[in-house]
């Protein structure tokens, strides 16, 4: 069993993606062996109004609740999140959402960020922060949005014991306290696996001896990425095959309460 | 090379991998989704002795973009046995490694020393590591003359240039023109971005290669990092009708249909397989891709092999 926490449906403003519908993804997956797949709106990261891209990603994957579980996306300074929120977990069923704070233009220490994290949190839903949805350099003439600072990630988790974090698409951290040992953290956080390295630096090693295998989890970025290095990563990763088991698939699984 | 399995996605329990058999998945991967049952594209056994197997890759698999670590690390030799361990445990059996100085420009002294780091690393991985040749173009002279001790008497592949100057200036000309004397290619770093990169203002870009390359076009070059020089789309467009510049897959971007794009717009016999150190990366995007098994094959070491075998020393 696979269980990729990063994953994507729809447009994206700056590039074309292809396996972006349910179909072509489901498709993608079953090539790779990949059983499920957390997805949310590729199109919610540019469109003003986020929620029109969870109606989106609601009508995609209505016959395919099995494989393709889907988060909101939700921008907490946009008028009616309280109504999105509510909407995409009692009506979409969503089990999470997607916070892109660079991208929708807030601080994560904001009082509606807070507020929406809390609303989250007492739902039972996971908030999963995306730390780059592409890489700096190839950016767009439009736009220059940052990657998330870790440092603001430290922050958020302290002041959020009760809420559980899944960060995607980070590197560095064992180089700041989310990624130490004995870092006075609260466990309510884990760490997707898409750009850590396995070898040379072997960051993923690293932090399974840090924090422990069921802190990390196993994840894609598909249809932004190809789905094949992370699976490489896994294939190559010097670690026993239980705790390569929960990082494939248990971790998300206890976590989505599947 | 001793490759018995390859595995691309398995199901759980996972069999145990094999050195050097990643990437001989990618292809058969590639068959696999050309028609063959999905099993048979995931565990493909390496053919006895004495047999064929078509649906194997039995070449080299060589990354065109790798370095060794400059020895004002303190962990230098440690992080050089680890670059040879990844290859090892990713399939890949030569590493065309450059040393570059920490800071740019490099000086005479600071290049010439590196390469004589590259060369030691050569004869510390015999057949693993195969060196190219840094220099700082504006050192004029003695920069020609450690490209000419470094390929004639060190047996150095070929020549690395970074960002001191971007490559279709005049300074650059004279390590072009030797490069073609010799028969050996250059690696040009490169990046395109949509903003100017101030740290690196003498960056070249892809449009800037194939300038050079219609000024030369007996000459063989390799625009270094289409996946981790910007914008990749931009790239493989500018250098569609440059037919004597290859591009390397290198870089830690995994996008989704990079190595597609470049291969559908300039042909699979003008894309080179490489890594620039992201290990995972460079062999993912190569096993992701929906490429025949042929394309894959010209990518991960035929190429560079061809490439390699026009030297003239």
């Amino acid at each position: 069993m696979i269980v990729d926490v990063n994953a994507y449906l729809g447009h994206f403003a700056f590039r074309r993606l292809q396996h972006n519908t349910a179909a072509s993804l489901l498709e993608l997956m079953d090539s790779r062996k990949i059983d499920k797949a957390v997805v949310s709106s590729a199109s919610s990261i540019t469109y003003r109004n986020a929620h029109a891209g969870n109606e989106e990603i609601a009508a995609e994957v209505r016959d395919h609740h099995d494989r393709l579980i889907p988060f909101a996306v939700i921008n907490p300074f946009y008028a009616g999140w309280q109504d999105d929120l509510k909407i995409c977990h009692e009506e979409f069923g969503m089990a999470g959402l997607r916070l892109y704070p660079k991208w929708h233009n807030y601080q994560l220490s904001s009082p509606c960020c807070r507020e929406l994290v809390n609303a989250a949190t007492e739902r039972g839903m996971i908030i999963s922060i995306p730390i780059r949805v592409e890489d700096n350099r190839q950016r767009s003439w439009l736009l220059d949005v940052p990657d998330v600072p870790l440092e603001e990630i430290v922050e958020l988790v302290k002041v959020h014991p009760k809420a559980r974090f899944i960060l995607l698409n980070g590197m560095g951290y064992t180089r700041c306290p989310l990624g130490r040992k004995d870092n006075d953290l609260p466990s309510n956080y884990a760490i997707g696996l898409s750009r850590l390295s396995a070898v040379l630096a072997n960051e993923l090693g690293q932090l399974i001896t840090n924090m422990g295998a069921e802190r990390v989890m196993f994840g894609t970025g598909m249809p932004f990425n190809y789905p094949d290095p992370a699976l490489v990563k896994l294939e190559i990763l010097d670690a026993s095959e239980a705790d390569k088991e929960k990082i494939r698939s248990q971790n998300a699984m206890t976590w989505l309460r599947l | 090379m001793a490759v018995s399995r390859i595995t691309s996605c398995p199901p759980s329990p996972q069999p145990r991998i094999s050195r050097r058999t990643l990437l001989k998945g990618s292809v058969a991967l590639a068959l696999g989704t050309a028609g063959q049952s999905p099993a048979h594209s995931m565990a493909v056994e390496k053919p006895e002795a004495g047999t064929s197997n078509s649906t194997l890759y039995k070449g080299k698999v060589i990354d065109c973009h790798a370095h060794l670590n400059h020895r004002s690390r303190a962990t230098w030799e440690a992080d050089d046995g680890k670059l040879i361990e990844a290859a090892d445990k990713l399939g890949i059996d030569q590493l065309c490694c450059s040393t570059l100085t920490p800071h740019q420009p490099a000086t005479a002294d600071g290049f010439r020393e590196c390469n004589q780091w590259t060369a030691d690393g050569m004869r510390r991985f015999p057949g693993r590591v195969l060196g190219y040749c840094y220099v700082n173009p504006g050192y004029g002279r003695e920069a020609l003359d450690e490209i000419r001790r470094c390929i004639e008497d060190e047996e150095f592949i070929g020549i690395k240039l970074y960002n001191e100057y971007t490559c279709t200036e005049p300074v650059v000309f004279p390590v072009v023109e030797l490069a073609i004397e010799l028969g050996v290619p250059i690696l040009q770093h490169a990046l395109h971005s949509h903003y100017f990169v101030e740290e690196q203002p003498r960056m070249s870009d892809g449009g800037h290669l194939a300038e050079l390359a219609g000024r030369y076009p007996e000459a063989m070059l390799i625009c270094a990092h289409i996946s981790g020089g910007g914008d990749w789309e931009w790239t493989i467009k500018a250098l569609l009708h440059a037919p004597n510049v290859l591009l390397d897959t290198s870089g830690s971007v995994t996008d989704d249909g990079t190595v597609e794009m470049a291969a559908s717009m300039v042909g699979a016999d003008r894309v080179v397989f490489g890594c620039d150190s992201s290990m995972t990366a460079g062999v993912g995007k190569i096993r992701g891709a929906n490429l025949s098994a042929q394309d894959k094959q010209k990518i991960l070491g035929e190429n560079m092999t061809k490439l390699l075998r026009r030297r003239k020393s």
